[in-house]
């Protein structure tokens, strides 16, 4: 199947919502979306296969008496299935029960542009094309040392595009591109297996660096051999991108989501203006960041996307609403509206969540410590408190840090203890920011965190 | 006939193409999914998820397309998508990839549900969910919010390969996550419950709102109460809701083959003891009516009763047509793929540790200071046997007795080393729904019985 152009695929979306607003809805939204993806895999050392997969689809969204209901269908062949899918809409919604909060769709407003969100020659990939990307990338790994063993990984190149359209004269379309390449990798050595070490790469525009990853995964892999225990106590840890993703995508991201401050479920709750975290702290919600792997020019339910300021100088400055939470308080959503294809409403959730950088260079952060550890992935950070921001999870791989070197891996260390503390204990930031998924970051510099060593 | 439109891909693919194996997998598939978040119903949600899925084999890779459609020109393009992707993926291949042959199947599955779900009204549906969200929040005024999800997955697939295997399933989940939020001041708890069935909207007569609402909410109370453990080794008797995902997450996807071979710390373990003696553990697709039951997998393999461990020593793994022809095996029915878009991967069905003999006072009764960990919130493992299981209801076992709640607690350790400290079994079973990510979401049960382990790392901030 070849994609769908601008006119048939915004012209589907409109064809929902009047038939909607014919058929008795007070109002209606169609959501359209289209992904083309072309991936390579790597299973145990080589390349195994390669798939292509079409997925395109039609969410309608429909209002009957503040009762809203729900409708999707991925057969996107005639006007008859979006027919099909609007009165099932109108059906759940009549099914459902009215909602006195909800107060309307947004409104029409005028559309940013952004920058660095598409590159035809992502689109242009063939798989012998990834075949190569991921054949450079095992190659970068398999020569860095002899120990590694690349487990899985891939490549893979998606054109996706986007439409809204609503009763309220929203329409919008959007369209953009996203390339990455990832590699998993183990070293053994004498019986000792080391954890998986991951290293990946994501962009829009077509400037991965697949010789990084593979060289990037085997150098960690090998240097997380002859791992030994740490000691039970309080140290400063460094956190790389990727752990620090793990440990706030789970807490400080849902805590200042809107909807769960309103519901009580947020340890930020009030708090807007008060000092939350460490003066050196600064981040914002950056729907527009050019080139971010989040960036739209509207959000799932139309709205214009944004930079949103969430801590300045260790001070909570705001939250991220969606258009019912925002109405609900009678202010203006953030953009925050996320809808991940056409299967869902939309839910609140981050976009690109940008902690701005420091000035020491990584190498800097480490030289400054006594005692401490560098944590590169975090296991079990899914099962963080999400309310209190409780944390309690396995640094690995991780690293100890002796004298401003790092002496040893370190095997089996836990941390534990509360994100919302931790942000206040931030000492440095490094200068090395990067994007994994939806944060955008540098190394962080923790003090006083406690380690469980055995 | 959707049977003959496969039949044509599949020649499409082995005779144009020249593949050694191709299969089609065709779903029709309607979902209902509703969100109640305290006593209001966000959005009632309706989906129809339809489409067609090719994998083929051709110079010794994999090639793989799937498109939501059922239009025989969009297939035939699938196919020869497929078999080009194959083609490509096969130019640095180093060892080519064999199948073992299975023989060929022809069956019908029906789903027969007491209640079948999809002859209940959204507004039935949505009645349940509401005595669900009423329970929690009337147990307590600190109870400060329940979400309460569910989802329930109607269907059939459509399987066929070049083995000549044909078989039409049908499919059918029941599925609701209730979480509950309690607030007293600064403290902030967190409680969740999980109901899932492949048997039917019956599922909801046995764990019924009352039931599981309660559940729910006094944990989140009692963990008002509730203080930090301690951080260090110490001696667990973990609930069988625990023992579930600590078998699951630490030990099963070990045991899954392509894991295993990808280097996982039981490469070298097949036959060898690897676990205290009262440990045996299975992977069992064939329990009637539990979360991660099915007749047939995503291969055309029957699911059956897989033993892993047997008294501490290893005897099997979970294999597809791919790691058992490795491993010169037979599949064990666990390929499962989530839907048409994906292919089919090594899962889990519902795996857990045998019963043996110890009542729950003989598991605690010589614990002087240590834990019971009852209820998890989470856990992940890793290929070098470290696992982590975060727990969402835990107690002090002070001089053989249990005593005060702690929170936010979890345990890890290596695998292999916490299994050769299991020392006593008890007598009791229970099999819990869950979802396990792997890339895809299957859905699964965890369980066993109480369990005690001698000493295991307990990550607490106290």
């Amino acid at each position: 199947m070849v994609a769908l152009k601008e006119e048939e695929i915004v012209g589907l979306a409109e064809f929902a919502v009047e038939f909607a607003l014919k058929n008795g809805a007070n109002e209606a939204e169609a959501f359209a979306y289209e992904g083309l993806t072309t991936i390579v895999a790597i299973e145990r050392g080589q390349i195994t296969k390669s798939s292509r997969i079409v997925d395109r689809g039609l969410g309608v969204r429909i209002v009957t008496n503040k009762a809203v209901g729900f409708s999707y269908s991925n057969i996107l062949t005639d006007k008859k299935t979006v027919e099909e899918s609007v009165l099932k809409a109108l059906k759940s919604a009549k099914a459902s029960k009215p909602d006195k909060d909800w107060q309307g769709f947004p409104n029409r407003k005028p559309f940013p542009t952004t920058k660095d969100t598409f590159d035809e020659t992502v689109c242009e990939l063939s798989p012998e094309d990834l075949v190569k990307i991921a054949s450079t990338m095992l190659e970068a790994c398999e020569k860095t040392d002899k120990r590694v063993f690349p487990v899985e990984g891939g490549v893979g190149a998606s054109y996706l595009t986007r439409a809204v359209v609503n009763s309220n004269g929203v329409a919008g379309f959007d369209y953009g591109t996203v390339v990455e390449c990832s590699l998993a990798a183990v070293a053994q050595e004498g019986g000792e297996v080391t954890p998986v070490c991951f290293e990946f790469n994501a962009e829009r525009l077509y400037r991965i660096d697949p010789e990084w990853v593979g060289f990037e995964a085997a150098r960690q892999a090998a240097s997380a051999l002859k791992a030994k225990r740490v000691e039970t106590k309080n140290m400063k840890i460094v956190l790389a991108h990727y752990a620090l993703q793990q440990l706030l995508y789970y807490t400080l991201m849902d805590a200042v989501k809107a909807d769960y401050v309103q519901r009580n479920q947020s340890a930020l709750q009030g708090k807007i203006g008060e000092k939350v975290a460490s003066e050196i702290l600064t981040i914002y919600d950056n729907g527009l960041l050019d080139g971010g792997l989040r960036t739209w020019k509207f959000d799932g339910e139309g709205v214009p996307q944004q930079k949103t300021s969430i801590i300045e100088k260790g001070v909570l400055r705001g939250y991220l609403y969606d258009n019912y939470a925002a109405r609900k308080e009678g202010k203006e959503s953030t953009g925050n509206a996320f809808r991940p294809g056409y299967l869902s409403t939309p839910r609140i959730e981050a976009t690109n969540f940008h902690i701005m950088p420091g000035k020491s260079s990584p190498e800097e952060l480490i030289g400054e410590i006594e005692e401490g550890l560098l944590v590169y992935s975090v296991q079990g950070a899914h099962s963080s408190n999400p309310v209190s921001g409780e944390f309690s999870v396995v640094a690995t791989p991780a690293w100890k840090i002796e004298k401003g070197k790092i002496v040893h891996a370190v095997k089996g260390a836990m941390l534990a203890g509360n994100i919302f503390n931790l942000l206040k204990n931030i000492s440095a930031l490094a200068n090395n920011q990067r994007k994994v998924w939806q944060l955008v970051a540098p190394w962080v510099l923790v003090e006083n965190v406690k380690v469980i060593g055995k | 006939m959707l049977k003959d439109t496969l039949s044509s891909l599949i020649d499409l693919a082995v005779q144009k193409f020249g593949a050694a194996y191709a299969e089609a997998r065709a779903q029709k598939l309607n979902k209902t999914m509703l969100t109640v978040k305290e006593e209001k119903v966000e959005a009632a949600k309706e989906g129809i998820e339809n489409g067609v899925a090719i994998r083929v084999l051709v110079n010794g890779a994999w090639g793989f397309a799937s498109v939501g459609s059922f239009d025989t020109r969009v297939l035939a393009d699938a196919v020869s998508h497929a078999c080009r992707m194959a083609k490509a993926a096969s130019l640095k291949l180093k060892s080519p990839i064999k199948l073992s042959e299975s023989k060929a199947i022809e069956d019908r599955v029906l789903a027969r549900p007491k209640k079948n779900p999809a002859e209940i009204s959204v507004e039935n549906k949505i009645k349940t969910l509401l005595v669900f969200a009423r329970n929690v929040l009337g147990h307590d005024e600190r109870i400060k919010s329940c979400t309460i999800d569910y989802l329930d997955l109607i269907g059939t697939s459509y399987f066929m390969n070049s083995e000549g295997t044909y078989i039409e399933q049908d499919k059918l989940y029941v599925w609701s996550r209730i979480l509950a939020t309690a607030k007293e001041g600064d403290i902030y708890t967190f409680s969740r419950e999980e109901v899932g069935s492949t048997a039917g909207y019956e599922v909801f007569d046995v764990e019924t709102p009352e039931v599981v609402g309660e559940r729910v909410a006094k944990r989140a109370m009692d963990q008002l109460k509730a203080k930090p453990p301690k951080g260090g080794t110490f001696p667990v008797v973990l609930g069988p809701n625990v023992v579930g995902v600590f078998v699951h997450e630490a030990f099963g996807h070990l045991a899954e083959a392509d894991l295993t071979l990808s280097g996982s710390v039981l490469i070298d373990k097949l036959g060898k003891k690897v676990a205290s003696e009262v440990v045996t553990i299975y992977d069992d697709g064939t329990i009637e009516g539990a979360f991660g039951s099915f007749k047939y997998d995503d291969e055309g393999v029957p699911a059956q009763k897989t033993l892993l461990v047997k008294d501490g020593v290893v005897v099997g793994l979970m294999h597809n047509k791919e790691t058992a022809e490795k491993f010169n095996t037979q599949p064990t029915g666990n390929a499962r793929a989530e839907d048409f878009r994906v292919e089919p991967i090594i899962r889990m069905r519902n795996t857990f540790m045998a019963p043996r003999d110890h009542s729950f006072e003989e598991l605690i009764e010589d614990i002087k200071f240590g834990y019971y960990f009852k209820s998890f919130r989470g856990g992940q493992a890793n290929l070098d046997g470290t696992f982590q299981v975060g727990i969402q209801e835990g107690y002090e076992i002070v001089k053989g007795e249990i005593s005060v709640p702690v929170c936010n607690a979890s345990i890890s350790g290596n695998t292999l080393e916490t299994l050769n400290k299991v020392d006593a079994i008890g007598k009791d079973f229970e099999l819990w729904p869950g979802r396990c990510g792997k890339g895809q979401t299957a859905f699964v049960c965890d369980g066993g019985p109480h369990v005690r382990v001698l000493e295991v790392l307990v990550g607490g901030s106290a």
